[in-house]
């Protein structure tokens, strides 16, 4: 099984082409299960054993944050949590209490005020410097997938959900200038980065549906969110970088919209609450998609099952390409370093094209 | 006369929330009576909003538009009910577990329970066993509810229901349990006395449960 590192194997997986073999894809993976791999800790501030790890595993890309989130969730060192932390608690006898700055427990744009307010310029001040010193440290044919920021997401948590949501209807105009700002930023962030060769693709990680189905109405999304997606993938495919989008949750009502504004690779296609092999049946042959192995399983299970799991959906989604192997959401540290290995070594055995299962 | 009670209840439904006051005044001066006004036209409303927010045919922002428009009208009625019977239905304490700092769930559920008639007293999220206890004995709800997104908050529910079992509370009280990753079968297992899939279901639990006091 060749682990070279080749970009070209997802771009032909994205075609709808067999490539050697299915590619292994992740959004995320922790540092206690990159650490777990190599046999030493890998750190936040160490992007050359992240990128080691990236490309011994067998992966063609590494996954670097462009935005004010890190994937997932907020955390102390997301760019969002310094803009709150260092200018709006700045005096502040609150600004080391997580619930005071984390966007998880609070929120800070509740009206028109809050909104001319908001510091977005330095919001608008992004770290680059991983793109800059990734460069040097890319083995050969090996890209890098540039994690944009969530649209969505970052906008309803700056709003707080109820209010968000209320607003939607109340006070649309408000929600739209926040949508517009908060996209601005990614936008100026992805000009930088097009620039750069060994960018490969743009991955927004925004999650847009519960388990029950979209968070707010298909046509709010069409009203609000999708344009700056559609321009996102516009944006992409006239520099030659593939469009990436995670959400968890069910999409099904959002599919056609998402195909129709230029979404190359769809991830996760939620286990909890997606049938990904009617899924493959609908939409296959005009979506690549990502993912799917359970997260609970990679939690709960034993590798024998995750063997299992891994060969369906060689066996069922993976012919004539369109498929990139990889878990249900992100690999986090509470998942069994052994069942993620089964994932990996499995897709590496049995992933060859064309798939003999 | 139907028709004043159909038009508050229209307006709930579609979010008329500027309206609304206007549509419940307009009810007691041709002297409806305000537990009708609520029973049969408000919490009606809710109800069907319930059924639209299950079915897909409303989101979120519609929902949330018709509670808001729902309290408004409510806002008016409550001082009228003075002196009479409290309009509350039960009291539902409800909290988001230890570790887990999802909330859009369980403000959902808040929401749908004070429009059905029900007092909410909302612990918020991240709360733990001893906070849980402590407040179960300080109220005395009839309901608790558990809320959990994580697959690894879950064992919370787990531990808040043998902890009332400790304590000798567990008969004083209903345990109901949902979130994505929660199941019949979790519930079940953990000895939960429910399990509702969204809020219309946890509505209908909670209404069971009081009914069975």
């Amino acid at each position: 099984m060749d682990l070279k590192p080749d970009f070209e194997r997802i771009r032909k997986t994205a075609r709808h082409e067999e490539p050697d073999r299915v590619p292994l894809c992740e959004a995320l993976i922790e540092y206690p299960i990159q650490s777990q791999f190599l046999g030493r800790q890998v750190k936040a501030d160490d992007l050359k054993s992240q990128m080691e790890f990236w490309a011994k595993a067998g992966y063609d890309y590494i996954p670097i944050t462009v935005g004010m989130m890190t994937p997932g969730r907020v955390t102390q060192e997301s760019a969002i949590s310094r803009v709150i932390r260092d200018v709006m608690l700045k005096d502040s006898p609150d600004a080391d209490d997580e619930k005071a700055w984390n966007l998880e427990y609070t929120s800070f744009i509740n009206n028109r005020k809050d909104f001319e307010e908001f510091p977005w310029e330095v919001a608008g001040q992004l770290d680059f410097s991983k793109f800059y010193e990734v460069e040097s440290l890319l083995p050969e044919g090996m890209k890098v997938i540039a994690v944009s920021g969530k649209i969505f997401t970052l906008t309803w948590m700056l709003m707080g959900f109820n209010n968000f949501a209320l607003s939607l209807i109340v006070d649309e105009q408000l929600v739209a200038d926040v949508f517009r700002k908060v996209a601005q930023i990614q936008f100026e962030a992805l000009e930088k980065i097009f620039s750069m060769p060994y960018i490969g693709a743009v991955w927004v990680v925004d999650d847009l549906a519960f388990g029950s189905g979209p968070m707010i109405s298909p046509q709010a999304f069409r009203d609000h969110v999708f344009p700056w997606y559609r321009e996102m993938a516009k944006r992409c495919h006239e520099n030659g970088l593939l469009f990436f989008l995670h959400s968890d949750g069910d999409l099904s009502l959002l599919m056609e919209d998402l195909i129709d504004l230029g979404v190359d690779v769809l991830h996760p296609i939620d286990p909890t609450c997606m049938d990904i092999f009617q899924i493959k049946e609908k939409y296959g042959d005009r979506l690549c998609l990502v993912g799917n192995v359970s997260n609970e399983l990679l939690r709960s299970g034993s590798p024998k099952e995750i063997e299992a799991t891994v060969k369906d959906l060689l066996r069922k989604v993976a012919p004539g390409g369109g498929y990139c192997m990889g878990s249900g959401n992100s690999v986090p540290e509470w998942a069994k370093f052994e069942n993620y290995m089964a994932m990996r070594n499995t897709t590496l055995k049995y992933g060859s094209y064309p798939i003999t299962l | 006369m139907g028709s004043q009670l159909e038009r508050i209840k229209t307006a709930v439904i579609a979010g008329k929330h500027t309206e609304i006051e206007e549509f419940v005044r307009e009810a007691l001066s041709k002297d409806f009576d305000p537990n009708r006004i609520i029973n049969d036209a408000l919490i009606a409303a809710m109800d069907e909003v319930g059924r639209r927010f299950a079915d897909q045919r409303i989101y979120v922002p519609e929902m949330l538009v018709s509670a808001m428009t729902m309290k408004k009208g409510l806002e008016i009625l409550k001082p009228l009910l003075k002196g009479e019977k409290t309009s509350d239905r039960g009291v539902v304490v409800m909290a988001t577990v230890k570790g887990d700092l999802h909330d859009i769930g369980k403000n959902l559920v808040c929401m749908m329970l004070e429009g059905a008639g029900f007092r909410v007293v909302d612990l918020g999220v991240d709360i733990g066993v001893e906070d849980l206890i402590r407040k179960v004995e300080e109220i005395g709800p009839h309901v608790l509810g558990l809320s959990a997104l994580l697959t690894t908050t879950m064992p919370e529910m787990a531990r808040v229901i043998e902890a009332l079992r400790e304590r000798g509370l567990r008969g004083r009280v209903k345990v109901m349990v949902g979130g994505a990753p929660v199941d019949l079968a979790f519930a079940e297992r953990i000895g939960a006395d429910g399990y509702g899939k969204d809020a219309s279901e946890a509505v209908q639990l909670a209404r069971d449960f009081v009914a069975l006091k």
